[in-house]
């Protein structure tokens, strides 16, 4: 189910009354295990075996590589969780596609190959618990971690319903601990995960779903190029949209494990407001890109063989990353653009390794951020090549003569949100939200906190799904 | 190697050398090591006091709204139409002994007094009716069904009929071929809550009208204008009426009458399409009857210059006429039958509520001598007439 709708209401009700019964810890951990199973299931309920088979391995391989007493064992162990989760994200989510590019290839070989339908759904954050499942065995492969002590503490850890589907993309080490002793959220705790959960729904159904989706639809799903105003306006429009759909789902997720009691990290700390995009990867999606950092770019190489394997190590993070996030060249592209942004900057950086950026500089170069952030969305949210260069095209004044596309409503919306949030973000990047709000005087905290549950009730929200969620 | 993950060995946050400000690492701070558990502060706040205030404050808000949307002629029981709704009607034919349905476009979804159906024959239809949609695409749909053995009436509006894509209904149908059990779930909660609060309306949510706000402000943009906005209220079991604001004059019911004849229009339906058509509703038709069912065919009235403009479209001789002998099903065309002449029609397209019932009668009637699977009751209330549902001068 997704937090924006009324199911999770009642479900989340329900999850937090039993939470708080006095039952024994033991009781509660089951409970909020088999809610989570509920949760998952209420999509598709026989995907719920593609969770307990991630389950199930990781759990087995995690006990053999510390049983096994060969290194080729501990080896064997750790590439059978690999395997395991990388096969079954292999087969749902890239399955189509591999075929679909073989076929391809074949032509271009002069074979006449058609590849078979393969009409098969994508499990819902499958992306999202494969790799948490997996950063528990690499963990104990990598004697970071010792594997959980109980069965139920590490099914927990990969099930919990906040993070399951869509992050953030947690480590053993950051949730199994809190499962091994009782927790129950205070009053203020409960309060602020209730307040957190309003400001991220707020985001999902206000802005991204109610005020941003549709210019963007309008641009890049229709059949009319669009001019430069259209086009920077739909993909600003996509800039906020993202941002408010999935650090919404985030947020909602922090604080719906708050008011139970347990801890989620930050996955977002105002991106926008990244100067540079190695700051932008330490604001964006934060969880992914230190996975990723950590199981993919360090294990290839990392900075520490020279220059050339360096940006070879950096490149191949960022294009498997892309392909993460799905089954599209376009994706692929857009994790390109930005490995090759994070080369370009690192080459900069080392050109000018005396300059330090103040004042109007940093603003500038945070705005020259924000602008090729900006042009790669355009690759992230296209559906097709053609689509990403129609748009392209116009923002840089090349559909001369379009017609106008978006009504001035919207683009009346776009300025003052995506405006609003690049401000916000610029205000904030200092700093935490925990920290601003603490500035802030209760009767206005309660005046904001009114409006957005108001905003978010008078929305209604159509239970759109998060965009994070296909990947 | 630690010896276990406890939360013992957490690290402690401290702002890093180089990165002023940022009060609380993440993993993005800490390379290649064990995340350790998360902190997560609580600003010092009187919270519980502020929730209860908040609240209080949100709930007096939205009190003030449902009033407001009540003024505007929002009313608690207006379920909405949603692929979920169809898609529960829909199953029904799967579980079979169902011995009416109703397959069409938005006309005779509108134009069906479902009360009156079953006043007249004891029989209240499955209504399948979807505005903007292709009932051909239903009428192949229930061909399908392999329970279904009853009567299918299909009405249709003509240029819709005779074209190539689906239309709306292809998310209902989709949604009928997978619900999860989320969906299912909030489509209950949702009827349920639209029972008591009229606010809940797809058509007055916050954002549109925001966008409703913008009259054509850009010259030659898209305008939210040109889009259908609601017209109709809805019980659970899809009994449809047309929204009282749009049959009296006023901007709304002005808009509607802009939106069809001014909003997008579908190109004419060339020679293939319509043979097309015909062919496939003949093999759907077959099919139907097949496994005992019948089908019959209605055309409901349209107005003024939208009919106009419709027949010159898709003229009778050229659709509707085709393709009944063509299909070989029967049906009744409202320029056929005298109690249906004269209708209210507020906004062209569909009928007005009151009329809905007088066309629902005399359309009953009507099939009642066509086929044998509709009959009327001994008890059954005398014929309404046109009189009964158009205001006196």
């Amino acid at each position: 189910m997704v937090f924006n709708s009324l199911t999770f209401v009642v479900f989340f009700a329900l999850v937090l009354a039993l939470h708080n019964l006095p039952l024994p810890w033991r009781t509660k951990k089951i409970n909020l295990l088999v809610a989570s199973w509920l949760f998952y299931a209420a999509w598709n309920p026989p995907f719920v075996l593609l969770l307990w088979i991630s389950t199930v391995v990781d759990w087995w391989a995690a006990r053999g590589l510390v049983a096994a007493r060969r290194p080729a064992s501990r080896h064997a162990w750790m590439l059978l969780s690999v395997v395991a989760n990388l096969g079954m994200l292999a087969y749902f989510k890239y399955g189509a596609f591999l075929l679909d590019n073989f076929g391809l290839a074949m032509a271009s070989l002069g074979v006449a190959y058609r590849p078979p339908a393969f009409d098969i759904v994508l499990p819902v954050g499958i992306s999202f618990y494969t790799f948490a499942t997996m950063s528990y065995t690499l963990d104990v492969y990598l004697r970071r971690a010792a594997p959980a002590r109980s069965f139920l503490d590490y099914a927990l850890f990969v099930t919990f319903f906040p993070h399951l589907v869509a992050g953030p993309i947690m480590r053993p080490t950051e949730l199994v601990p809190q499962f091994e002793t009782p927790r129950r959220a205070s009053a203020d705790q409960l309060c602020f995960g209730l307040a957190l959960m309003t400001l991220g729904l707020f985001q999902k159904v206000v802005l991204a779903d109610g005020f941003l989706a549709g210019p963007v639809e309008m641009v890049y799903d229709g059949a009319k190029p669009p001019g430069m105003l259209d086009a920077w306006a739909a993909t600003l429009a996509f800039s906020g949209q993202i941002f408010c759909d999935f650090a919404g789902y985030s947020t909602t997720a922090i604080g719906a494990a708050l008011c139970l009691g347990f801890a989620l990290p930050d996955n977002f700390r105002f991106p926008y407001a990244a100067v540079g995009f190695s700051d932008f990867w330490r604001r964006w999606h934060i969880t992914l890109s230190a996975w990723l950092r950590d199981y993919l770019y360090i294990p290839l190489g990392g900075s520490r063989h020279g220059a050339a394997r360096t940006y070879g190590a950096l490149m191949a993070t960022m294009l498997l990353g892309g392909l993460w996030h799905g089954a599209s060249w376009t994706f692929v592209v857009w994790g390109g653009l930005h490995g090759a942004y994070l080369a370009a900057e690192r080459a900069l950086r080392a050109r000018f390794a005396g300059w330090r950026p103040g004042g109007p500089a940093l603003v500038g170069l945070g705005l020259l951020t924000f602008a090729l952030v900006n042009l790669a969305w355009v690759f992230f949210r296209a559906k097709t090549f053609a689509g990403a260069w129609s748009v392209l095209e116009g923002m840089l004044g090349g559909n001369r003569g379009a017609p106008p596309i978006l009504p001035a409503v919207d683009l009346l919306a776009v300025a003052v949100i995506v405006g609003g949030i690049v401000a916000a973000h610029w205000l904030m990047r200092r700093r935490t939200l925990e920290s601003a709000i603490a500035q802030v005087p209760a009767p206005v905290l309660c005046a904001v906190w009114a409006c957005l549950m108001f905003a978010v009730a008078i929305e209604q929200g159509s239970g759109n799904a998060f965009i994070y969620f296909q990947f | 190697m630690p010896s276990s993950i406890s939360s013992s060995e957490r690290v402690r946050s401290e702002p890093l050398p180089g990165r002023p400000g940022l009060v609380r690492p993440t993993a993005a701070d800490r390379p290649g090591v064990a995340q350790p558990v998360p902190e997560r502060d609580v600003p010092s706040k009187p919270w519980p006091a502020m929730l209860a205030a908040a609240a209080l404050v949100a709930a007096l808000a939205l009190g003030a709204w449902e009033a407001r949307m009540r003024a505007v002629g929002l009313v608690p029981g207006d379920v909405g139409d949603y692929p979920s709704g169809w898609a529960e009607q829909r199953r029904r034919l799967d579980a079979g002994d169902v011995p009416v349905a109703i397959a069409g476009d938005s006309r005779i979804l509108f134009d069906t007094d479902l009360d009156r159906f079953e006043r007249l024959t004891g029989t209240r239809p499955v209504q399948l009716a979807l505005v903007g949609t292709n009932a051909r695409y239903i009428v192949e749909d229930v061909a399908r069904a392999a329970n279904f053995r009853g009567l299918l009436i299909v009405g249709i509006a003509d240029t819709s009929y005779f074209r190539a894509d689906f239309g709306y209904g292809a998310d209902a149908l989709a949604r009928y071929r997978f619900e999860s059990p989320s969906q299912r779930s909030g489509r209950w909660l949702h009827g349920w809550l639209s029972q008591a609060l009229a606010f809940l309306d797809e058509d007055y949510r916050l954002s549109k009208l925001v966008h409703r706000l913008d009259d054509g402000w850009r010259a030659g943009a898209d305008r939210y204008y040109a889009a259908t906005w609601k017209l109709l209220t809805m019980r659970p079991d899809r009994a449809a009426r047309m929204w009282s604001r749009i049959e009296q004059p006023g901007q709304l019911q002005e808009h509607a009458r802009w939106f069809w004849l001014h909003g997008p229009q579908r190109p004419p339906a060339s020679d293939a399409l319509v043979a097309d058509t015909i062919r496939r509703t003949r093999e759907a038709v077959a099919a139907i009857r097949a496994r005992g069912g019948e089908v019959v065919f209605l055309r409901p009235p349209s107005a003024g210059p939208l009919r106009e403009m419709q027949e010159r479209q898709m003229p009778r001789a050229r659709g509707w006429e085709p393709l009944l002998r063509e299909a070989d099903v029967r049906g009744v065309h409202y320029q056929d039958v005298p109690a249906m002449q004269g209708l209210v029609m507020p906004e062209y397209s569909h009928l007005s509520g009151a009329c809905a019932t007088v066309y629902t009668d005399a359309y009953v009637r009507a099939l009642a001598g066509l086929t044998p699977r509709l009959a009327l009751r001994a008890d059954a209330p005398p014929p309404l007439s046109p009189g009964d549902c158009v205001p006196r001068r």
